[in-house]
């Protein structure tokens, strides 16, 4: 699995890239709960980019799950966009819809997060 | 028809080996990448509940996972002699908890139930044994 950051609009953007298993879930667990810290502190929101996402198991699930905690916990706005069949099939079985801002596009996920493009 | 077979220790370190044991199986018998998500994560589901909890304080625990393909069935079965555990008799999981009360754990099963055709498990042994089947939609 893959990561990157960029920051624009008060919001930073997670790109995760590839596949988010067991082995790849303790990584991408510090990386998001920093970004999570580091947007606090900025006062931006936090978006994850799953375009390139290809594959997600119960222990990425259980990522997002911590991840949407903390940033609920610490007030940022928080949302996931462009899921992958396999990653929205995931969220869908699971109920996540319920819990995480699932959005189709970086548009609407500005919008759903409060900033605009 | 086609069948692989491997086996590895109950270490998270064989995931990444039980993966590409997958992938050859899809590529041998000439199946289609896009039938290959549900079994890519039922095996890791699977796996990693033999790694985590069937082998916490067992020593030596093997999981021997079978992969076997016919009439656009295939069947996943993974046979481990880890503490027994029947994943179909835990409780499912309340979807519609609110985020600060969704439990950490337990949607692996939960996925793998929705995901496959048909769940079987069975002790025979005193080795765990699970098939999972799928029919490969044209």
């Amino acid at each position: 699995m893959n990561v990157t950051h960029d920051t624009d609009h008060k919001t930073t953007t997670i790109h995760a890239t590839g596949r988010l298993d067991f082995e790849a879930a303790g990584a991408f667990q510090k990386d998001l709960e920093a970004s999570i810290a580091a947007a606090a502190a900025a006062g931006n929101a936090v978006l994850i980019d799953c375009a390139t996402l290809d594959y997600v198991s119960s222990a990425g699930l259980r990522v997002f799950l911590v991840g949407a905690r903390a940033a609920k916990a610490a007030n940022v706005p928080f949302a996931v966009y462009a899921l992958t069949a396999a990653v929205k099939e995931v969220f869908d079985v699971s109920g996540f819809g319920r819990i995480i801002d699932v959005l189709a596009d970086r548009a609407s996920a500005l919008e759903k997060v409060g900033r605009s493009a | 028809m086609s069948e692989s077979r491997t086996e590895v220790g109950a270490d998270a370190a064989a995931l990444a080996a039980l993966q590409s044991f997958l992938l050859e199986f899809w590529s041998k018998s000439q199946l289609p990448p896009a039938t290959l998500f549900p079994f890519e994560l039922a095996l890791e589901e699977v796996f990693m509940n033999v790694v985590m909890h069937g082998s916490r304080d067992r020593p030596n625990v093997r999981a021997e996972f079978t992969l076997r393909h016919e009439d656009s069935w295939v069947d996943l079965t993974i046979r481990d002699n880890g503490a027994p555990f029947d994943p179909l008799a835990a409780p499912e999981p309340d979807l519609n908890a609110a985020l600060e009360d969704r439990p950490i754990g337990g949607l692996g099963v939960h996925l793998i139930r929705t995901l496959m055709d048909a769940v079987t498990y069975s002790h025979v042994d005193n080795c765990n044994v699970l098939v999972m089947r799928k029919h490969l939609d044209a």
